[in-house]
Formats: C-alpha cells, sequence, structure tokens
C-alpha cells in the first residue's frame, strides 16, 4: 500500500478543495472589485480592488448595532448553557429517585426539533412578554440536552478515588465540584462553549420571529434584511456577509481541533 | 416525598443530609428541566390542542375536530408540494454521504497535507447558513453567477441559465448548497469510523488475495454502517430544518417549487396568521420526523444518535 503513488488522491482533493473553497473567492472577489458587478464575462480575479463597498456597508446598516445585539444573545446563551448544563448534568451522574423519568424525559424532547414548535413556542414567549427582547431572543436556547449529556459524560469519567480522596481531605461538596470536577471537565466546557456560539450566532429562524424593531435585530437578520431590499444589486451584500462571516471563520481556524470535536460530539450524541 | 419527609422527621443526622442531597439534586436540574417544559413539551402539547380548533389570536378557540387535517390532505395542493418538497431535499442527503465517504477514503490514507484537507472540507460546515444561502444565490446568479460563466464558457449552453427562477433546477440548486454545506461534516464523522477499523483486518484480507474493491465493500462498508446511518439522521434533520438557507435562496419560490414543510409553516403563521392551521401542519411535520427516525434506527440495526445510558 505504502509505495503506491499519491499523486492521483492529492489531485482529487486538490480539485474537492478548490470547488469547496470557490464560492468564498466569488463573493470575496466581488466585495472587493471596483467593476460594475454585472460586466460580462465576469473577471476571475478582481479588478481594481478596493474597500468601498465595506466602508458602503459601516454606513448603510446599523452594523455595529446588529454585532453588538448577536454578541449580547449569544453571550447570554453560553453563559446559561455552561452553568446549567454542569448543573444538570453533575446532578445526572447521582443516583436519586426519578432519575430514570428524568433520563427518558431528556431523551424524548431531543427528538422534539426546535423548528417543530415554533408556533406555540412564538405564544408562549409573547405570554410571558419577552417578545423583543434578548431574554425571548436567548431563553429556549438556555440549555441543550446534548450538551448536558457531554457534561454529564465529562462528569462520570472523573475517578471516584479522586472524589473521595478529596472528601477525605475534607473537601466540601462544593469546592469538589469547582476545584475538582470542573477543571476536569475542561473538554466539555469547550463543546458547550462553541455549541451554544455555533447556535446561537448562526441562528435565524427564533430571532425572525421573535424580533419586532429593527433595533433587535441579529447578525443573520440584518444580512436577510439588507438582501430583501438590496436584491443581489450591489457589491456591499457581499461585503456584509464577509464580514459577518470572518468573526466565526477566525475562530474556528484558531480553536480547529476544539470545534471539530465539538461538533461531532454533539452530532454524534445527539 | 413522603417517605423522605418522615425520614427527615426521624432526625437522625444521615437522613436529614440525603435530604438535603435531594433537594439540591433538584435544584440542580430545575432550571433545564424549566426550560424544556417550556419550550419542548408544552409546545408540543398546544399544538395538537390547537391542530384540532379553529382560533386565531383575537378570537376564542372554538372545537372543530379534524377540520384542519381535512382541509390539509384534501384541499391544500400547497402541503402535498412542500411535502413532496421535503422529501425531495431529505433523499439527497445519501448523495452527500456518497461523496463524503469517498473524501473520507482519501483523506484517511497516508498522504501529506491531510490536516489541511479536513480542514478546507469543513471549513463550510460551521458558517452561517444564511450567508452561505446570499453566497449560492450569486453563484447561481443568472447574469454573472460564476457556474453560468462556466457553463457558458464551455458552450453547454447558449442563454444563461436562471437557476434559481427555474421550475425545474430551484430545488437541486437548494440541494446543492445544502450538501457543499454539510459534506465536510459528514467526513469527519466517517473519518473518525474509519478509525475504528482495525487495520489488521486489512492485512488477512489482502493475504488471502481479497482485492481492494472486495476489502471495500466486505470490511470497510459493514463496518462503517453506524457512521453511515448516524450521518444520514443528522443529513436527514439538518435538511428538513433547513429554513434558513430555502427562505434566503428562493423564499420558497418560484412560486411553490423549493416550499417545504417548515417554510410553509412559517408562511401559515407569521404572513396568513393560521396558527390553527400551522399547527395541523407542524403536527404532520413531527410525525414525518418521527417516523423516518424510527426507520432509520430499525435499518441500522441499532441505535444510530442515541446517548448511551449508563
Amino acid at each position: 500500500m505504502r509505495q503506491k503513488r499519491t499523486w492521483p488522491i492529492h489531485v482529487a482533493l486538490i480539485s474537492v478543495g478548490a470547488v469547496m473553497l470557490l464560492p468564498f473567492y466569488w463573493v470575496l472577489k466581488t466585495s472587493i472589485s471596483g467593476d460594475n458587478i454585472f460586466t460580462y464575462p465576469p473577471s476571475v480575479i478582481p479588478r481594481d480592488p478596493n474597500p468601498f463597498y465595506y466602508v458602503d456597508v459601516w454606513y448603510a446598516i446599523p452594523f455595529a448595532r446588529y454585532f453588538l445585539n448577536s454578541v449580547i444573545v449569544s453571550g447570554m446563551t453560553i453563559a446559561a448553557n455552561v452553568v446549567l448544563n454542569a448543573m444538570a448534568g453533575y446532578a445526572l451522574t447521582q443516583t436519586f429517585r426519578g432519575k430514570t423519568f428524568v433520563l427518558l424525559l431528556f431523551l424524548s424532547c431531543m427528538m422534539i426539533p426546535f423548528q417543530a414548535t415554533i408556533i406555540p413556542a412564538y405564544l408562549i414567549t409573547g405570554k410571558l412578554g419577552l417578545l423583543d427582547s434578548y431574554l425571548g431572543l436567548s431563553l429556549p436556547m438556555f440549555s441543550t440536552i446534548i450538551c448536558i449529556f457531554v457534561y454529564k459524560a465529562s462528569f462520570d469519567a472523573v475517578p471516584r478515588s479522586l472524589i473521595d480522596a478529596a472528601r477525605v481531605d475534607g473537601l466540601s461538596q462544593w469546592t469538589i465540584i469547582w476545584r475538582v470536577m470542573l477543571p476536569l471537565a475542561r473538554s466539555a466546557t469547550a463543546t458547550n462553549v462553541i455549541l451554544s456560539f455555533i447556535w446561537s450566532w448562526n441562528n435565524f429562524m427564533w430571532p425572525l420571529i421573535v424580533t419586532r424593531t429593527p433595533e433587535m435585530q441579529t447578525l443573520p437578520l440584518g444580512l436577510a434584511r439588507f438582501l430583501s431590499y438590496q436584491e443581489d444589486t450591489t457589491g456591499a451584500l457581499y461585503a456584509f456577509c464577509i464580514m459577518v462571516l470572518a468573526p466565526g471563520l477566525l475562530l474556528f481556524l484558531m480553536a480547529q481541533r476544539e470545534f471539530v470535536q465539538g461538533l461531532s460530539a454533539g452530532a454524534t450524541k445527539g | 416525598m413522603i417517605e423522605a419527609a418522615v425520614k427527615a422527621k426521624a432526625g437522625s443526622p444521615a437522613l436529614r443530609r440525603s435530604t438535603r442531597r435531594a433537594i439540591l439534586i433538584w435544584a440542580f436540574l430545575a432550571p433545564s428541566l424549566l426550560i424544556f417544559l417550556l419550550y419542548r413539551i408544552l409546545p408540543l402539547l398546544w399544538n395538537v390542542v390547537l391542530s384540532f380548533e379553529a382560533w386565531s389570536p383575537l378570537k376564542p378557540a372554538v372545537f372543530i375536530g379534524l377540520d384542519n387535517y381535512q382541509e390539509m390532505l384534501f384541499d391544500d395542493d400547497v402541503f402535498w408540494q412542500s411535502l413532496w418538497n421535503t422529501l425531495g431535499l431529505i433523499s439527497s442527503a445519501p448523495i452527500g454521504i456518497a461523496l463524503a465517504l469517498g473524501l473520507a477514503l482519501l483523506v484517511n490514507s497516508e498522504i501529506r497535507g491531510r490536516e489541511v484537507y479536513r480542514t478546507t472540507i469543513f471549513l463550510s460546515y460551521p458558517l452561517m447558513t444564511v450567508a452561505v444561502a446570499i453566497i449560492w444565490r450569486w453563484m447561481f446568479d443568472e447574469r454573472v453567477g460564476l457556474i453560468n460563466y462556466v457553463v457558458r464558457s464551455l458552450h453547454l449552453v447558449d442563454t444563461p441559465i436562471p437557476f434559481l427562477n427555474s421550475f425545474t433546477w430551484a430545488l437541486p440548486c437548494v440541494i446543492v448548497a445544502n450538501i457543499w454545506q454539510m459534506l465536510g461534516f459528514y467526513m469527519v464523522i466517517i473519518l473518525s469510523g474509519l478509525q475504528t477499523i482495525p487495520r489488521n483486518l486489512y492485512e488477512a484480507a489482502g493475504i488471502d488475495g481479497a482485492n481492494a474493491f472486495h476489502r471495500f465493500i466486505r470490511i470497510t462498508v459493514p463496518l462503517l454502517k453506524p457512521s453511515l446511518f448516524l450521518c444520514f439522521v443528522i443529513g436527514m434533520l439538518n435538511s428538513v430544518t433547513s429554513f434558513d438557507l430555502v427562505y434566503v435562496m428562493t423564499g420558497g419560490g418560484p412560486g411553490r417549487a423549493t416550499e417545504i414543510l417548515i417554510t410553509y409553516i412559517y408562511k401559515l403563521g407569521f404572513n396568513q396568521t393560521r396558527f390553527d392551521y400551522a399547527a395541523a401542519v407542524t403536527v404532520t411535520f413531527f410525525i414525518l420526523l418521527l417516523g423516518i427516525t424510527y426507520l432509520a434506527n430499525r435499518l441500522s440495526g441499532g441505535n444510530a444518535g442515541a446517548v448511551e445510558r449508563d
């Protein structure tokens, strides 16, 4: 097997990689082209590159506002997910009456995709008076079953002897959770942060339903709104796209291993 | 609970500690349980109730039995159209998975730069779907989209194809964008499946004279079955719930050519304020999802995607 030539594999993978990257390039090229974007044939390399479209975006739409909203909603979601899921995950490592019931409840909730609940979820949010508020935007995502199980698995992996040793040393239950369990479950925390970030940052449908005023819109909504009144006629739309994608991409490239692990953990468990 | 109370009254410190422990455990579970109750269980039940009623926000609810379902099944072409489109989207998942399987086999071979290839192919998965939809709208653009440019340069067609405004092409275009986004993700799952296959199986088969094709059919595919079905379940759930992609790429159009159940539910509820009827469609949608997941589980002969209960 080893002495086989590898260049056909490289050729195949490079061409697939090119197909995967090409759409990015095409949009990036459009966003910095100085040309009229409807010239035919379209140029493959950007002619007369300039950042004007990016400046346009900055002045045409409240980008900072959308960005801030996204950051607030994601921040709330991430914080709530880490705290609530760690708590629930820890509770599930204990034995108590009704545990089977709780587990069954969680597993069956996992079968209900959020999209299948939007209408009553909207009505409930309305009844709670949370429409068009940060809390209303993030509350449904405050806890995720998959992430609870990620924490549970991680806590389960902490050796009992270690906990017993800590107890013998006279540490209280709380100190054990804070000083022993949580530091050892760091990868579960990373998974929680990444998954809840991705889900809340990219979420489109729920904000679309819950927000009323432009002041509360998050980035994906702002992008869709921009599209709806600009159509495809301006490079600014593509500049906006790049601006929206850049933070996520950078984060992904920086914490690549954690992302891949977290996302596949999220999927294999759910 | 009564038992616990009695025990607490008995006053033995050990027992009191166990009650305190139980309270702590339930206090830890309470916030999550409350959220699932509020945003999963309650909506599900409410949907079912609502689907048997005639109701709109300003009118009192009237029980109308199966009228909503009757209208949906017998008088609503849009419902059927979106149901078929949804099933079409689901059945495209295996194409993506097959592609990903090929890629995973290539990336799994011992070549230089496999990390780079893996990253490149995975890159599209964590992206914001709204932006992905806008990117692909631009790729499929009639006048200056890259795809039209390529097919015209190759003289495959003379006039540009208005992909997203065409009844034939719109749904396949959405499918292409969906596969593009999911491909790397399927690949990563299959890769982790491949890494669990012991190498010596291949060596043994090689000694027995099995060629590459036989090794693939007899060893790789059977042992990858759980990963492949996992991909299918995820791909299916992802495609039926890809509201953002359809909403931004085509808005369900042209006509209803790319309407799927989830976009139809949204439009019924929030554009036409027909919450009651939308609830009936939602219940059907949910039953469809459950049915397909169940079927996939049975076919895989195991518990794809199930959480191991200790």
